[in-house]
């Protein structure tokens, strides 16, 4: 389980200047098991919370908990997926996904069936000795999702993981982690700009507004799993969605487009 | 054709290799270029020497060079063939540049992790760097004379803060995202040093190892030429002295490719190394 209580983070820039406070007294319980979406605008403070339970950072005030002790480091039970490309261009894809158990157990240590199992789960057959730079962006994605769950973690920890990649990409993605969370249960914090994405992953989706972040909505999302992609265009889905997006754009004037 | 659905993967390769038309051949002609560049030039010079525009003691012909390449490289020119005095350049710069890098590398490395390192030995890098390296050479020969010791401690003095400097800054290049990686994973500061900092401080490294080199070609020969009673400055100080231009040719050629050559190995080594450099 992880909790966060009262957690209030601020940055502290030139003296004489206000801090810059990103996460706002924010209470938080999070059950093992459990898939989190945390959704909100850029700016809202998501990534720092995800930081703060990866252990990056220390809060400001407040706990950070897991199972009752306070965080205060990374550790391999909180398996972290980047926003940003964060593979290591020097390795190869095997490599890269290996990494984790490599570093706990050394080269002989990493399990060769267990290796090529993720390969292939990972649709990245054939591409094991290739450099991450020689891959797409949803390949690339795939290994470092690969690479967090190559250590079999209690917990993962997701940074729009996949912002960056096109929506054809990004639905086969949706839809790959939620076989894939189907298996092992892992706890998955997962923060995201959109909310159509949190409501199709989550079990549970948390909305934060814009500086200083605050949790403005804590909502059970009761849809049926599996979950398929024509879920999007039911009734129930789009009252989520709606929901959701009245607290994001409160006001009738920030919801004009046009 | 039907559509692809989602994950039909498969599809789409198949279809692309059976249609791919042979791989388009790369053209290769700009390569001549600079050959041509070469033969053009050699050809005016010829043209210049022929038409006697200078006298043959200011601008030897082609060929007289040629002949001169073959008599320093077997009979030697003032004692010493052309290849001993190569060998004692080649070597020289080997020695002073290799310690350089043994011992910059690290240093830069500690100065990066190391505030206080970094304060100590910050200023006496900035104060350093502006000075020409020849400004050392009377203290050169003042303190080592002009034998060996000099001119290695010489091309090490004026190689070693570009090193540094480029080892410190590629580790604080190093990208945030990839250390955390390697923390979530429990790595100890070892680990992090060996599969991250370092890989993502070497592109640099060599970057700066490439222009250290040339450098350190320079302010050989110079000190070679002030100092010195072997190696390539020596040779063409001498034949300068006696007015034998052509030896002088031949020295400013090896010279230049000697300077060349070991830039290409550093580089071939970098590319081997460093396959990634410049893609991510």
């Amino acid at each position: 389980m992880i909790e966060l209580a009262e957690v209030t983070k601020a940055y502290y820039g030139a003296k004489g200047q206000d801090p810059l406070v990103a996460v706002n007294g924010v209470s938080l319980t999070i059950q093992d098991g459990e898939f989190l979406a945390i959704v909100g605008p850029s700016g809202c403070g998501k990534t720092t919370l995800l930081n703060l339970v990866a252990g990056f950072e220390a809060p400001t005030q407040g706990r950070v908990e897991l199972d009752q002790e306070a965080i205060t480091r990374p550790g391999p039970e909180r398996a972290v997926v980047f926003q940003q490309p964060s593979l290591l261009p020097w390795m190869t894809v095997a490599e890269n996904i290996a990494f984790g158990v490599m570093l706990k157990a050394g080269r002989v240590g990493v399990d060769p069936h267990q290796l090529a199992h993720m390969v292939h789960m990972m649709g990245l057959d054939g591409f094991e000795s290739h450099r991450p730079y020689q891959l797409s962006g949803g390949m690339q994605q795939r290994v470092a999702i690969a690479r967090a769950l190559m250590t079999e973690p209690r917990i993962l920890l997701m940074d729009e993981p996949f912002g960056a990649l096109d929506a054809q990409t990004r639905s086969d993605m949706q839809r790959f982690l939620l076989e894939l969370w189907k298996v092992n249960r892992p706890t998955v914090l997962f923060v995201t700009h959109d909310v159509e994405e949190a409501v199709l992953l989550g079990d549970r989706v948390v909305v934060m507004t814009a500086r200083p972040g605050q949790i403005a909505l804590d909502i059970v999302i009761d849809l049926p799993r599996p979950r398929q992609w024509d879920l999007v265009l039911s009734h129930e889905f789009n009252q989520y969605k709606r929901r959701i997006l009245q607290v994001l754009r409160p006001d009738r004037k920030s919801s004009r487009i046009g | 054709m039907g559509y692809l659905m989602p994950g039909d993967d498969e599809g789409i390769d198949a279809m692309a290799e059976a249609s791919l038309p042979a791989a388009p051949r790369i053209r290769r002609r700009h390569l001549w270029v600079p050959w041509l560049v070469a033969l053009i030039t050699l050809f005016l010079w010829w043209l210049v020497t022929a038409l006697k525009l200078f006298p043959p003691v200011a601008l030897p012909s082609p060929g007289a060079v040629v002949h001169q390449l073959v008599v320093t490289a077997t009979i030697g020119y003032s004692g010493s063939t052309l290849w001993a005095d190569i060998g004692a350049s080649v070597g020289r710069i080997t020695v002073g540049f290799v310690a350089a890098v043994i011992v910059g590398v690290p240093i830069g490395f500690w100065m990066a992790s190391n505030r206080v390192i970094f304060a100590a030995v910050d200023p006496l890098l900035q104060f350093l760097r502006p000075i020409p390296p020849l400004a050392y050479i009377p203290v050169m020969v003042i303190w080592f004379g002009t034998g060996e010791l000099g001119k290695t401690v010489l091309i090490f003095f004026c190689t070693i803060p570009i090193i540094i400097i480029s080892a410190m800054s590629g580790v604080k290049n190093v990208q945030e995202t990839r250390l955390r990686v390697a923390q979530v994973f429990g790595a100890t500061p070892l680990q992090q040093f060996r599969y991250v900092v370092l890989p993502s401080a070497l592109p640099e490294i060599f970057t700066g190892m490439r222009v250290g080199i040339g450098v350190a070609w320079t302010c050989l020969v110079a000190a070679e030429m002030i100092a010195a009673q072997s190696g390539l400055g020596s040779m063409i100080e001498t034949a300068g002295g006696e007015l034998q231009i052509s030896v002088v040719f031949v020295g400013i050629l090896f010279i230049g490719l000697i300077g060349y050559l070991m830039e290409f190995i550093i580089r071939t080594i970098e590319h081997r190394m460093v396959p990634w450099k410049g893609k991510a």
